[in-house]
């Protein structure tokens, strides 16, 4: 007998390296409980609805635990500023051309990015202790090199966009794993 | 500790080699040096134009908002300003002054540009005529950044520099070319 599956999955994402196993267990033998003395359906309405409750309590404890802040740093000072300082050093590159020019960058300059990213990804991607933590840095990666390419002055083409975001959580995963 | 020993490292070999890499590239010989041609049909006296007019001149110079007429009849010493819009400073506009060294229509036009605190240089246009209405256009450049940072960096600057000099270049050609068919 399974729990819903968007819900449990929402737990896990939700829950702390140290939280995630108890609660879900818990969670699970009420859930079984239920499925047998009151329906299938009255067990699965009464566990989206606890996950929905514990969510914001989960984060808190998350939160103070420094998992949270742990993630955030990690991909914001390794893969957000490394790459907001590479797009100003090629803005400055730019500029200093002597009749100017526009916002687009040399192949060679977005390639620089997209390693950048990769290895910045990695090192974040390395210092997780767990899979959970691997996932979670893997997923704030892309969503800051998201945020890197957004606040951007040069050009981005979709290209590159595409690279930069499949590969910072990518590596990111793969380093976790070359090195757990 | 054993991390933090890493981290130092990483960041020096990334910080030193890139800049030893570009100390080095920045020795070579045609450094700050840019050339671009095209074969346009259109005779020099036709082209001279393109280049001499300053309205003309910002057509096909990208990013140039304005060209400011000569400060007395074009010769040698005569003054214009050239003003550029720079979009990776947040837009900001850029007076280059540019002053005559080799007036000689329709063939030769050599230009001082200079930016106090960015850079200095000369432009050279040469047009050698190729008969049957065609001309070859050269365009030679020659500069020198004054600010260290951006020195460090021009292996990197000139051939962007140069890559939007042969688009400019090929972008004449194409303006001249069209309105020769026109006509």
């Amino acid at each position: 007998m399974n729990p819903p599956l968007m819900a449990r999955a929402l737990l896990l994402a939700v829950a702390g390296d140290d939280q995630a196993e108890f609660v879900a267990g818990d969670l699970h033998e009420e859930f079984v409980f239920l499925c047998q003395t009151r329906g299938r359906r009255a067990g699965r309405r009464w566990y989206v609805w606890q996950v929905a409750r514990s969510i914001l309590a989960l984060l808190g404890l998350r939160m103070r635990s420094g998992e949270v802040a742990h993630v955030f740093a990690a991909t914001a000072l390794g893969v957000a500023i490394p790459l907001l300082l590479l797009d100003r050093l090629w803005c400055f590159v730019y500029s200093q051309i002597p009749l100017k020019d526009g916002l687009h960058r040399a192949p060679g300059f977005l390639a620089a990015n997209v390693i950048c990213a990769g290895l910045c990804a990695a090192f974040c991607g390395a210092t997780a202790r767990s899979l959970r933590r691997a996932v979670a840095i893997a997923a704030a990666a892309a969503l800051a090199a998201g945020f890197a390419l957004w606040n951007s002055a040069g050009a981005a083409p979709a290209l590159y966009v595409c690279v930069i975001l499949l590969i910072a959580p990518a590596s990111s995963l793969m380093a976790w794993r070359r090195f757990r | 500790m054993k991390w933090l020993k890493r981290i130092a490292i990483v960041l020096a070999a990334l910080i030193v080699l890139p800049v030893v890499t570009l100390l080095i590239l920045g020795q070579r010989s045609g450094a700050g040096q840019m050339h671009a041609s095209a074969e346009i049909s259109a005779s020099p006296a036709q082209l001279w134009s393109w280049i001499d007019d300053g309205q003309r001149l910002k057509q096909w110079v990208s990013w140039m908002v304005e060209a400011r007429a000569w400060d007395k009849p074009a010769g040698v010493g005569a003054r214009r300003v050239l003003v550029m819009r720079d979009e990776n400073n947040g837009g900001a506009i850029m007076e280059i002054e540019g002053t005559c060294t080799e007036y000689s229509p329709p063939s030769r036009l050599t230009m001082l540009l200079a930016v106090k605190d960015a850079f200095d240089g000369q432009q050279l246009y040469r047009l050698t005529d190729l008969g049957n209405g065609r001309t070859r256009l050269d365009v030679e450049s020659r500069y020198h950044l004054t600010n260290p940072l951006a020195r460090l960096m021009e292996p990197l600057v000139t051939p962007q520099a140069e890559k939007k000099l042969v688009g400019d270049v090929a972008r004449l050609k194409s303006m001249v070319e069209s309105r020769a068919e026109v006509r």
